[in-house]
């Protein structure tokens, strides 16, 4: 989504605490109508990709320096997780509630990411970040039952398995 | 736990000035009427649990944990390696 079109244009650029100033295009920042529980006034994001982490993905601020989420698809994470959208979260997509939207064609699910240094890696499934690829409007859904975790643990790979 | 079984119509009360008006209940669902003053949040558990994982996810996105996921990420198979745009 941050790829650059043209260098004859000339992109906008954000202040970054994590990556310094960079360029984002602007057709591709993601709008939080409502913001995000405890972000209520931050609504513009851009992705920010790095090869190596690759699908996992920055969710950046255009306008808050400081705020930076890591967020990874979360088909990557549980491959059956069923999407659970209320009215309000439809509305606020811009979705048609008549209709289920369809991951990866109408809709991308992201999962903030915790990332302590001392402790494991978790994904929040209780509220996947919802982007409605057709206008880039997104929310973070929030579920009311207790079928996924805030804290969902990811495995590491890299970690030595004992035989 | 405690638990107190009230009817529609009911209240109880939590401290000096929270109040919990039973206002309608169905086999599927409860309706409930809170009134408490300004300086006592009220809000539903899982926004609670959301707002304060922001806060963790927004603090933590430490260089080791980036480093870790990286190597973990190498022996994914290739069909997460990209977004759908």
């Amino acid at each position: 989504m941050a790829t650059r079109v043209h260098s004859l244009i000339r992109m906008p650029v954000a202040h970054t605490r994590r990556f310094g100033a960079i360029e984002y295009d602007p057709s591709s920042v993601l709008t939080f109508p409502s913001g995000l529980p405890g972000f209520d006034g931050h609504s513009l994001f851009t992705v920010v990709e790095q090869p190596e982490l690759a699908p996992v993905v920055f969710l950046q601020s255009v306008t808050a320096p400081e705020l930076c989420f890591l967020a990874a698809p979360v088909a990557m994470i549980d491959a059956h997780y069923e999407l659970a959208l209320n009215r309000e979260d439809l509305d606020r997509l811009d979705l048609d509630p008549a209709r289920s939207p369809v991951p990866g064609v109408d809709v991308l699910l992201l999962a903030l990411l915790c990332a302590p240094e001392n402790g494991p890696l978790t994904a929040n499934l209780l509220a996947p970040v919802v982007i409605n690829l057709h206008n880039h409007r997104a929310v973070q859904a929030v579920r009311s039952d207790l079928r996924y975790s805030h804290q969902h643990p990811i495995p590491s790979t890299a970690e030595p398995v004992c035989s | 736990m405690l638990v107190i079984r009230r009817r529609p119509g009911e209240t109880l009360v939590i401290g000096e000035n929270v109040e919990v008006e039973v206002l309608d209940a169905t086999p599927s669902q409860v309706k409930l009427g809170i009134r408490a003053p300004k300086s006592v949040a009220v809000v539903r558990k899982e926004i609670h649990l959301t707002r304060d994982q922001n806060f963790a996810s927004a603090r933590e996105i430490s260089h080791g944990a980036l480093a870790r996921l990286s190597d973990s990420l190498k022996n994914r198979p290739d069909s997460f390696k990209n977004l759908p745009r």
